[in-house]
């Protein structure tokens, strides 16, 4: 019977869908650029925007562009901006944050779309965007900037 | 009575796919659209669906899939193409490993002086819809001599052998 409650914990886990505007923040800790680990739980009361990418995926970089222009404008006391990289190789994680220019938190869950993170907030495209109000709430998917200052105001 | 009859049609009907489809050991796929075709894990997912599939294995470089199929499958190069675009992508390139020997008896049509042997013979696909539209156009010109090509029936596929 044990077994059977373990098995089916598993495939709800396992078959989890794509979080929706209402849900609250799942709770994560990854390693950052700096091999520190980071649990989202550490920003409270903020304004967080995830931002799923990876360095191979063309859109994610012209993406990071964008974001690195919102991180420089933001009140960064409102919002945080954390970047979950789905690279499986750290070198070139770590190299395209160095080109992109990226000052906001960083993150790795290396296992592409099997990893943890993209399992539990539903990722099944790059980039994908979620952002969560100051009470850990889901307030919008692929917010374009516009959106998210408008949010902050 | 009738129920065996039908019971010998299957089997028959069985046997024939299984000729009909050499089995394919393994398919590499190359997929386009208008969007980037690594960035979404709907091919990805699309392929594991099948129960034939071992595994799939991404290289991001080359920006292809590679799906490694159990024994004993009977599964046609279709179904590649079919999940391919289910996903909302389309087949840029396809190559599948395959038995040589079985080639001459089943419906694939070499195009290509060169050919090959042993058991994992790599072959394309150029059949429509399994190449860009731009390659199509190019070939129905060069096989402009092989009515079967512009026929462009479900059944058949032509192909060339690559290294």
């Amino acid at each position: 019977m044990k077994k059977l409650i373990i098995l089916l914990m598993f495939f709800s886990l396992s078959l989890q869908a794509q979080i929706k505007v209402g849900d609250t923040m799942p709770t994560f800790t990854l390693l950052d650029s700096s091999d520190k680990n980071v649990s989202n739980t550490t920003f409270q009361n903020k304004f967080i925007l995830i931002d799923f990418w990876a360095s191979w995926c063309a859109p994610c970089r012209l993406g990071n562009r964008k974001l690195v222009q919102l991180h420089q404008t933001v009140d960064k006391n409102k919002i945080e901006i954390i970047g979950i990289s789905l690279d499986t190789d750290k070198t070139k994680w770590i190299k395209a944050i160095a080109k992109d220019k990226i000052k906001f938190t960083q993150l790795i869950d290396p296992k592409g779309f099997d990893a943890k993170t993209a399992m539990q907030f539903g990722v099944e495209e790059l980039p994908a965007k979620f952002l969560f109000n100051n009470k850990g709430i889901l307030i919008a998917i692929n917010p374009t900037e516009e959106q998210i200052i408008n949010y902050l105001k | 009575m009738k129920d065996l009859k039908n019971i010998y049609f299957t089997i028959i009907a069985i046997l024939f796919l299984s000729t009909l489809n050499a089995q394919i050991s393994k398919a590499e796929i190359r997929a386009t659209g208008l969007t980037c075709s690594m960035c979404s894990n709907a091919i990805n997912k699309q392929l594991k669906s099948m129960p034939e599939v071992a595994s799939v294995d991404t290289d991001l470089n080359a920006n292809t899939f590679t799906v490694t199929l159990k024994k004993d499958n009977t599964l046609s190069p279709k179904i590649f193409k079919d999940k391919v675009e289910k996903a909302g992508f389309f087949i840029g390139v396809l190559i599948i490993s395959i038995d040589a020997a079985a080639i001459k008896s089943t419906n694939f049509i070499n195009v290509n002086s060169s050919t090959a042997v042993g058991s994992d013979a790599k072959i394309q696909i150029l059949d429509k819809g399994y190449v860009t539209a731009k390659e199509h156009k190019k070939l129905l010109k060069s096989f402009k001599n092989i009515a079967t090509y512009e026929a462009n029936s479900e059944d058949d596929f032509h192909i060339k052998f690559v290294k």
